[in-house]
Parts: structure tokens; sequence; C-alpha cells
């Protein structure tokens, strides 16, 4: 649980790490977004945009307040079936803050390197080179101009 | 100890470059009030210098007026616009977000828009909204300006297609029209001054399908150079047209009419928040009060006053400078200051094709429309009509937290979720005719404030019963377009929130004082030298993005004072 004074402790790391790779799992043998090694900048990145970092900070305190993990001994020490549903209880009963935390996840994750080359997005952003289209082409048109004018006359 | 948040300009990390973060200050101007000469009392003052009140300086300046203008923003360096950015996503959805709520720039004021189903979308900076826009440019129908005599809703407006026709062409030629003549849904009109951005696989694929289905369709006009033009670049496509351009094909009044204005001697005062027009004892417009800078307040003298502070912008500061002539607020006689706004309501409807890849390669929009379904048709369930904007997919942060959609689920199946819609999303945005009501306000929010603890206006407004029925009908048509194209997965969304890019209506035109703020000439009826250029003056909305067509009417305006108004000429 992030401490009074709001910072994240080293248990909340290895918790979130964790949720990083509930929310996307590995794929094939592309690691989650956990083990992509992304917590580290998903709390930086908190750092700079509050909203986000109010999200974070209220689904980590949830999961150490949930009650199986506290039995349990811990978010961690739940199986994956049942740390999914602790994670969806959060969902359904903080779903603002569940949002921003999604948001900031995906924010990190599909901002990263990587990810990019993976999914085929071009390595690099889209400017200064920009994408090529084939030139135009008015032979498009073809059938769009055998159409009369249909727009209403005004006296 | 408490974590601070990061100050807004400071590098949180060493993935982003450090040049695109700093946004806000060192911004270069093209020339500054303070290397310009400012008169004690201008001709005419300008508040706002975004579409609209670029178009107005210009051609007073070059028909000899002294022109000053205040704007509350700043110039932006085009270099520092966030697409070259590795992290340009990331930007776009904070620091250059289109929602001022959400951007948050002390240029920016907030709105309340808590009781609003559409959220007003905005710019403060030389250029105005033109910064952000897509550029979309199409014109009005001549049928917009007489829906009462048509079909027997709201009001015609006192000018026609024909007044407006001349400046719109002056206005395709200033700001940089690419397009193609011949399209059947509209009256014939001049060659544009460059050919149409071409239509890319996933454009050619989906105008294919509006064929087969004996549909409308074509190309869209656009402010966005298909090649060089007046010195400004070509479009390479690179995509996100909505967070200003970097090589400045986009064209956005920054780079068009402000810098041809001060060539001609207008003068630039940025960071200049207008707080209240200021009014002589006959009611007149003597000027206005703004903060500077540095918070303090200024007063510039003027023999009138033209506001163009946009849709919400205006009617704010209107009903702000309410006086012993003016109590309800300035050229309030009527009380429809701030009445009778109009958002184009918008449907999102996305089709994902697995025959389609990499659409997010290309302008985002600006690709074709379909006026299809524009016009009145009484076989169906409203009146008036919509049109559709074809949208291409988006980058991968964006896809991922499915832009008007529900995002990609997280957890198993999140992988196939986001492979589904990466690359194969094309969308038809519908845009509908709002019809004008007095009840969708602009008011004066009593608790929440600017930067200068001027009130921040609030917005009421509702989605009407004809507005509804006719966006209903936009998803079921975009849906069959969308099978008919190949698409395995349609989702649709059937009111945009953050949809209000068009403000309109707030301070109207028309012949009668009692029923409209305007006359045709954009003139008040109350005081004849003060002046709305914006689309305020708009009686009712169509049902094509307006920018085109309220550029056309300020330049209208700006030609009357200059050919019948040499007693502003000092
Ligand atoms: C993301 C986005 C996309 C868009 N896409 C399109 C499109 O494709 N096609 C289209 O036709 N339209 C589009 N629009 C709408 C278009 O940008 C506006 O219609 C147009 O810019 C309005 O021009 P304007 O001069 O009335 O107001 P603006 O361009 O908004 O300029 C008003 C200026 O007034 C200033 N101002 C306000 N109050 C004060 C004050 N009190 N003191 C000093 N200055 C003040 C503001 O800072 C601002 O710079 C889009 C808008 C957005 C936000
Ligand atoms: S798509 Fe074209 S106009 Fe839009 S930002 Fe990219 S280069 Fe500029």
């Amino acid at each position: 649980m992030p401490t009074t004074d709001r910072r994240i402790t080293d248990v909340d790391r290895v918790v979130l790490t964790r949720m990083l790779d509930l929310v996307i799992p590995p794929a094939d043998d592309f690691p989650g977004a956990g083990g992509l090694g992304l917590t580290e900048r998903l709390e930086r990145s908190s750092l700079r945009y509050g909203r986000l970092r109010s999200g974070l900070l209220a689904v980590l305190d949830a999961m150490s307040l949930d009650m199986a993990s506290r039995v349990e001994g811990g978010f961690a020490a739940l199986d994956e079936e049942r740390q999914i549903a602790a994670l969806k209880t959060v969902e359904t009963n903080l779903p603002v803050q569940f949002g921003e935390f999604i948001e900031l996840v995906y924010e990190t994750y599909y901002t990263d390197s990587r990810v990019h080359e993976r999914i085929g997005w071009a390595g690099r952003p889209p400017q200064p080179e920009g994408f090529d289209l084939e030139p135009w082409d008015s032979s498009v048109l073809e059938n769009a101009r055998k159409r009369e004018p249909f727009w209403r006359e005004v006296s | 100890m408490t974590e601070a948040p990061i100050p807004f300009g400071q590098e949180p990390s060493e993935q982003r470059s450090e040049q695109a973060m700093v946004v806000a200050p060192q911004i270069t101007p093209v020339i500054t009030a303070e290397s310009q000469s400012i008169p004690d009392v201008a001709d005419v003052l300008i508040i706002g210098a975004g579409a609209a009140g670029a178009a107005v300086a210009w051609r007073l300046a070059q028909a000899g007026f002294s022109v000053v203008c205040l704007e509350q923003g700043q110039w932006i360096n085009p270099a520092l616009y966030p697409t070259k950015d590795r992290n340009w996503e990331i930007l776009g959805r904070h620091e250059w977000n289109w929602d001022p709520n959400k951007r948050g720039r002390p240029d920016d004021y907030p709105v309340n828009d808590a009781e609003s189903a559409i959220t007003p979308l905005m710019f403060a900076a030389v250029g105005g909204s033109t910064i952000h826009w897509t550029a979309h440019a199409p014109r009005f129908h001549p049928s917009d300006f007489r829906v009462k005599t048509l079909d027997g809703v709201a009001d015609d407006w006192p000018i026609t297609y024909d007044d407006l026709d001349p400046y719109f062409d002056q206005n395709d030629m200033m700001m940089g029209c690419s397009g193609i003549n011949g399209d059947p849904a509209g009256p014939p009109r001049s060659e544009r001054p460059m050919p149409p951005i071409p239509l890319g696989e996933d454009g050619t694929h989906v105008a294919a399908a509006f064929d087969r289905l004996g549909w409308h369709w074509w190309p869209s006009d656009s402010y966005v150079n298909s090649e060089p033009y007046k010195g400004r670049d070509e479009c390479n496509y690179c995509g996100p047209l909505g967070f200003g351009c970097t090589r400045k094909a986009k064209s956005s009044t920054d780079l068009t009419y402000w810098p041809e204005a001060i060539r001609l001697g207008a003068v630039m005062k940025t960071y200049s928040r207008v707080s209240e027009i200021t009014v002589g004892p006959d009611g007149r417009a003597t000027g206005a009060n703004y903060f500077d800078r540095a918070g303090n307040v200024q007063h510039q003298a003027a023999r009138s006053v033209v506001v163009a502070a946009n849709g919400v912008g205006t009617p704010r500061l209107l009903l702000m400078s309410k006086s012993e002539a003016h109590p309800n607020g300035l050229i309030n006689s009527s009380g429809l200051v701030g009445r009778n706004l109009m958002f184009h309501p918008y449907t999102i409807t996305t089709g994902l094709i697995p025959g389609l890849s990499e659409t997010w390669k290309g302008p985002m929009g600006n690709i074709l429309m379909s006026q299809e379904f524009y016009e009145t048709d009484l076989r169906r369930d409203f009146v008036r009509g919509y049109a559709y904007q074809l949208n291409r997919g988006t980058g991968p942060l964006a896809t991922a937290l499915g832009g008007a959609h529900e995002p990609v689920g997280w957890g198993t199946g999140h992988h196939e979720d986001f492979a589904e819609r990466f690359g194969h999303s094309v969308t038809l945005a519908g845009i509908g005719e709002d019809l004008p009501e007095e009840h969708n306000t602009v008011t004066l929010d009593e608790q929440l404030t600017d930067s200068n603890g001027l009130p921040a206006p609030r917005i009421n407004y509702t989605l009407s019963e004809n507005s509804r029925r006719m966006m209903d009908h936009s998803i079921r048509s975009a849906t069959t377009v969308l099978e008919e194209a190949g698409a395995t997965r349609i989702m649709a969304n059937p009111l945009l929130r953050e949809g209000g890019w068009h403000l309109m209506g707030t301070a109207r035109m028309g012949e009668d004082p009692e029923r409209s703020v305007v006359n045709q000439w954009c003139q008040a009826h109350d005081t004849d030298n003060v002046f709305v250029v914006d689309g305020s003056v708009f009686v009712t909305a169509g049902a094509v993005n307006p920018t085109p067509t309220l550029q056309a009417i300020a330049l209208r305006a700006a030609d009357y004072i200059a050919h019948e108004r040499d007693d502003l000429k000092r």
C-alpha cells in the first residue's frame, strides 16, 4: 500500500509488476507488460499526470485492502485466478480510478519501442518522414461523376 | 515526503525529448507587438486571433484601417508540435489535448461542461482552434440558409449562399484548398488551387462500397496542401492531423492570414486576455480592458470592436461586459447572447475490415465525405440531415484506448482484440445538423474562474429528439456502408461526447433586433461599432464543418466595414 505521504513502496512495485502482467499478458514468447520491465517507467510517467497518478494510487490501495490478499498474505501470494478476481473487484468498485490505471498501463506499454516492433508500427514517430500514399487518381470518380446534381435549389 | 507532480514543461523521463515537452514559453512570434507601433486608438480592435479574427484583420489592414488584435494565447512554433516526438501519442492526450479542461494550460480558460451532452473543444493561440483543427473545408449548402422556408423549422438567415460565394473562394485561396470540382451534392464552384489529397487504399475501398450502394461520396475539400502552396510544404501523410502540423502543410491562420495581416500593419498583442469591452455613456464601444502577461489590467482604446472569440468565448465576453447602457451584457437587449448554442452532434461508426492493413497511414481525416443524407427527406422521421466524413485508423495507443469506443479489453483476449482493430479500422463519422434551441446556453459560471479570476463559461446543452433520430439513422446507414465494405465487426458510439469542435449560434444574425443580436453584416443591432464575426452569428448549423463558412462571413463583414464604415478610420 502506498505510504501515507503517497509514495510507492517496494512491495507495491512487486504487486504492480504482477498486475501489469495480468492487464497485458505475455503473448507467444513476448513478455507481458510486467515482464517487459515497464513498472519504473509507468511510475515516473504517473508523476507527470496527476489524474493518472490518483488512479494508480487508488488501485494499489484497493489491492492491498482486498480481503483475499489480506488473508493469504498479500496479492502476490494469490493464484492467478484469484488475482484476476481481485482486479475485477476493483474495476467494479472503482470504475473511474481503474479506468485511469488502465490508461496509464496502456500509455506505457503502447509507446514502448519493443511493442511497436511486435505490432508492426513504424519504429518512429509520424514526422519527419511521414508515410506514402498512391498519388491521386481521378478515375476513382468515374461512378460518382455519373450522378445528377441533387442539392436543393433555393429561389 | 510527498512526490510533487512534475510541472508543465519539465522532462520526467529520458524517453521524452526535451524539445517537444516545452510547449509553453519561448515561442517565436512572426512579429511582436513590442516591435510594432501600437496606435493609441485603433480603428478596429479585434478580440481573438483564430479563424475569423485573422480573416478580418487581413482584409481591414489591407483596406488601410489600423488594426490591433488582443489574443489571450501566444504564437506557437510549428517545430514544437508533438508528432516528431517518440511519445507523440501521450503528448496528444495531455499537453495537446483538444479539451481545454484536460490540457489545463494557463492560456486556456476552463469550461464547466457538467450539464452538457457534448464537451466544447478549442485552442487558445494565434491561429485559435485552427492550430488543432483537422482542416476539413466543406461549404454550407444553399438550402442551409433557408431552413424555415424549405422545411418550416428554425429561421432563415438574412444572407444566402450566393452572398458568400465570392468570399468562400477568397478564403480557399488564402487558406489553400485541395479538392476537385464536379460534386453533384453542391452547386458549381470555382476550381480549388490544389488537387485532392489521395484517397489511399482504405479510402478507395470505402468509396467503392458507396458506389456499389449507389450512395454519394466525394473527395473531401481540405485546407491541407496536396502540393507545396504559398511557401508551405505539401502533406507527407503522416496521420495525426489534429495535433498541429510540423510541416505547415495543414493550414492554420497563424501561417496564412496573420503573417499577411501583420505585413500590412496589423498589430498582434499576445497574452492579452480581454475581461471587458468598454463603452461610453452613449453605449458605443470605446475599446477593451485586458490582462497582460504579468496579470496587470491594461486598456486598448478603439473606434470599433470586432469580437472573434468563438461561439463560447464571444458570449462569455459579451456577458462579462455589463454596463449601465448594457445591463444584461453588451449588445444583449434581445436576451439572446449565449442562447441557441449549437454543436454538430457526431456519431462514430467504426468498421474492422480484415482486408485492409495499415489504415493509420495517411491523414486521419479529410479523405472523403458523403452527403447522401444531407437534405430533408420527408420519408424519414427527422428534418434536415447529416453528412459522413471518413476517418482512418489511429496509432497504437489511441487504438488500445479505443478512441470513441470502448478500450481494448484487459487480460485474456487483449492481444486478439488489439490485433483485430489495429491497422484494420475505418470510421464513418456522422455529423448532424443541430437546430437552434434557446435552452441550450453559454452563461457565466458562478464558481469556476480562469487564471485571471474571470468567470468561466458554463454550458447547458441537451440533444433534441430530432437530432437523436437523425443520428440513429446515421449509425444505421454507416453500418450498411461498412458491411458492404467487408467489415467483420462494427462498433458504434451514438453521441461522441468529446466532439464539440463546432461552436455556433450564441449571438445569431437576423433582421429583427428582438430575435437576433447582429445584422447581416455582423454589426450589432444595439451598437453600431461592435461586430461579431465568428460561429456565434450562425442562425442554423448546416451539417458540415463550419469554418470556411464562418470565415466567408467574416470576410464579408470586413468588406462591409472597408466599403461602408469610413467613419471608423482615423
Ligand atoms: C480539434 C479540432 C478539430 C477541428 N476540425 C475542424 C475541421 O476539420 N473543419 C472545420 O471547419 N472546423 C474544425 N474545427 C473548428 C474550427 O477550429 C473552428 O470552427 C474555428 O477555429 C473557429 O474560429 P473562431 O475564430 O471563431 O474561433 P477560434 O479559432 O477558437 O479562435 C478564438 C480565439 O479567441 C481567443 N479568445 C477567446 N476569448 C478571449 C478573450 N477574452 N481575450 C482574448 N482572446 C480570447 C482564443 O484564445 C482563440 O485564439 C475544429 C476544432 C477543433 C478544436
Ligand atoms: S497528415 Fe499531412 S497535414 Fe496532417 S499533420 Fe501530417 S503532414 Fe501535416
